[in-house]
């Protein structure tokens, strides 16, 4: 166990709601969204046990305040704050503990705030290019400005997976299965004869989407532009969308694009994802994709969209080994490829050939209309 | 069998089950317990969070009430449902004056032609039964909303009898595999626990617990055997049960040590992905620690 027993809490103080209150503070501070009730179930769950146990304290704020796996790294350093603050002073925490100096993050939002902020007055006079144009610029040429205008673009796009067949069934006078319920209900109009019998019909969903996006450093001009679009995605109702960030590793990035507000969003993605702009190993991002997320459900009868130029670090035959257990779980993979938009490209890196084999649809994603072309495809892939 | 005082009672009581629990699932089976909240449990496939409901259940000496969700499950598959056919053949046994009276039809849709599935069953037994629900990441959205309006009161209301209410809730674990991030309305509503693997001595001892009739040093060597699995990049990393479903194999063959002979021949009960089998194949000596097989 990681925190010694023998050493008191500091909660036998009088002011133990304050110092369990002081708990979610901190776990604020590591960007969990804590909220009263969540705060109000631990000091319960705390006054249950034995408030002077750390132990007690750790577990019961582990089992009240977080519901996410993900989380629990944060819960401990915030935990491992909260219990060191307590200490040292004696128990006075109510939201005076020195403020931590936040670890620097890229912010992509950030940065499109303050060019758009600068080069509207200097260089462009405030005037957006006009949408049209802008819809056949590439993306790695865009200006932050144009960026910004464009993401207004995306916004509207609608991605619409094909459709299968659900498990759930609704009324229907064509369905194929008796509606035993409302045959008897209607029965009882005539009596008990079965005049009218009722029936149901199998209901149709979307399929699910992923998106896997590539933000390695080779993908610098079209990562923001993925991720913004991805955000618009996931905005969408009623389609169930995943997003994933890849660069050497894998991040999931699907909650933080939950955020109403795009820049928000794009910040707290930005946030999560750890090697913005490294190197790529599309192999092994696919591979824990396929391992921690679609193994277990998530691909499975589901369309991947792989947003990358393919240029692999790792080796060949890893990425085609992936990617073939990527094609037994999904319904459909799609390769978007901003290097495609080029007339002249020819799929030859490495890492993009031995991928092209298990992909269904090889589409370009340099600009907004390939983009449209994309949303156009998706409801095809039946 | 009365409810337990502290978490380190509970340890006791589910240690009586065969079931080991370390003391942070005590600790939040405890306050799902005291604080009347469902435990929400997730962790890696085979860890033991479905085995958890089934121990405390055991532990109280009462039934446990299981509802399996999958994709499309609805209210009348995991609340309630009439008797359909029964109902049809009542009514057409009926005269035509008995079926236009109103008793009839409160007969109709009366107890006697009443289903009662696990969500009903355990809101009428309260504290008489362990409710387990069982992969909710399965059901769909509705059916969470749905189970978030029975786990919040407890009590549902079925239109032709009326309200049913939980005297008191039953204790309730919620498990998930995470194949879809669950709605955080349901989850403020749980308390919540990540099943780890267990240590590699609690692992042995969990074994011990479940397979006793194999003896301590196999039981030790295929537990550790297991972790070197876990080392080995698998696409399906073995659980604990895996461990144990290995021990109970090779006992079965009759072996008594683990070598790479009866490893071999029992591989399939832990390890059940093809290209992860190529892959062990080509390391057993190493894997059941034996210096003659080289490492691999």
């Amino acid at each position: 166990m990681r925190w010694s027993a023998t050493r008191r809490a500091a909660t036998d103080s009088p002011d133990l709601l304050g110092a369990l209150v002081a708990l979610g503070v901190e776990l604020r501070r590591e960007g969990l969204a804590v909220g009263s009730g969540q705060v109000i179930a631990f000091a319960r769950a705390v006054a249950a046990l034995d408030p002077s146990d750390r132990d007690d304290v750790y577990w019961a704020g582990r089992a009240s305040l977080i519901s996410r796996h993900d989380d629990i790294a944060a819960f401990d350093r915030a935990f491992r704050r909260w219990a060191g603050a307590a200490r040292g002073m004696t128990m006075k925490v109510s939201g005076e503990l020195p403020r931590l100096t936040a670890t620097e993050q890229p912010d992509p939002a950030g940065v499109l705030r303050r060019r758009a902020a600068t080069e509207t007055d200097c260089e462009r006079g405030g005037v957006a290019s006009s949408a049209d144009a802008l819809r056949h610029k590439r993306f790695a040429d865009c200006t932050a400005e144009e960026l910004a205008a464009l993401a207004v673009l995306m916004a509207r796009l609608r991605l619409r997976p094909p459709s299968r067949r659900a498990r759930r069934t609704r009324p229907s006078p064509r369905g194929r299965y008796p509606d035993l319920r409302r045959t008897v209900r209607r029965s009882m109009r005539s009596s008990g004869e079965m005049l009218d019998p009722s029936w149901r019909q199998r209901r149709i969903r979307p399929r699910r989407l992923v998106l896997l996006l590539d933000v390695s450093g080779s993908m610098a001009g079209y990562s923001r532009a993925l991720l913004q679009f991805a955000h618009s995605a996931s905005r969408m109702g009623g389609v169930p969308t995943e997003v994933f960030c890849f660069g050497t590793r894998l991040t999931r990035v699907t909650v933080a694009l939950r955020h109403r507000r795009p820049d928000q969003a794009l910040a707290r993605a930005a946030e999560s994802v750890v090697d913005w702009e490294g190197g790529t190993r599309i192999g092994d991002s696919v591979r824990s994709f396929v391992r921690d997320w679609g193994r277990r459900g998530m691909a499975r009868g589901a369309v991947v969209v792989i947003c990358s130029d393919g240029l692999d670090r790792g080796e060949p035959s890893a990425l085609a080994a992936e990617m073939t257990r990527l094609a037994r779980l999904t319904h459909r993979i799609v390769w978007v490829n901003p290097l495609k938009g080029d007339p002249r490209y020819q799929p030859l890196a490495r890492g993009m050939s031995a991928a092209l084999p298990f992909v269904d649809d090889f589409v370009s994603g340099h600009d907004l209309a390939s983009l449209e072309a994309l949303s156009a495809l998706l409801p095809e892939l039946i | 069998m009365s409810r337990p005082a502290s978490p380190g009672e509970l340890v006791v009581a589910l240690g009586q089950q065969d079931y080991l629990a370390d003391r942070g699932l005590a600790t939040a089976m405890f306050l799902a317990l005291s604080l009347g909240r469902p435990l929400l449990l997730e962790g890696e496939a085979g860890v033991g969070k479905t085995e958890a409901a089934k121990a405390l259940a055991a532990s109280f000496g009462v039934e446990l009430v299981r509802l399996q969700c999958y994709e499309g499950i609805d209210a009348g598959q995991a609340l309630y449902e009439w008797d359909y056919a029964r109902q049809l053949l009542h009514i057409s046994a009926l005269s035509e004056r008995a079926a236009a009276d109103d008793r009839a039809v409160e007969e109709l849709f009366g107890p006697r032609f009443l289903v009662e599935r696990p969500l009903l069953k355990a809101l009428r037994a309260g504290a008489g039964v362990v409710l387990l629900i069982d992969e909710i990441d399965r059901a769909d959205d509705e059916f969470e909303a749905f189970l978030l309006e029975v786990l919040s009161d407890f009590q549902v209301t079925v239109p032709e009898i009326g309200t049913i209410r939980a005297e008191v809730p039953p204790p309730v674990i919620v498990t998930s595999n995470r194949t879809r991030e669950l709605h955080d309305a349901l989850k403020r509503r749980c308390l919540y626990h990540w099943i780890d693997y267990p240590t590699p001595e609690r692992e042995v001892e969990i074994v011990r617990a479940r397979a006793p009739e194999v003896a301590g040093e196999l039981a030790a060597k295929v537990t550790a055997a297991v972790a070197r699995l876990r080392q080995l990049d698998l696409a399906k990393p073995p659980g604990v049960a895996e461990t144990i479903d290995w021990a109970h194999a090779l006992r079965a063959l009759g072996a008594t040590v683990l070598d790479e002979a009866s490893a071999a021949d029992t591989l399939g009960a832990v390890v059940k992905d093809h290209d992860d089998m190529l892959l062990v194949r080509e390391r057993l000596g190493a894997l059941v620690g034996d210096p003659a097989g080289g490492n691999g």
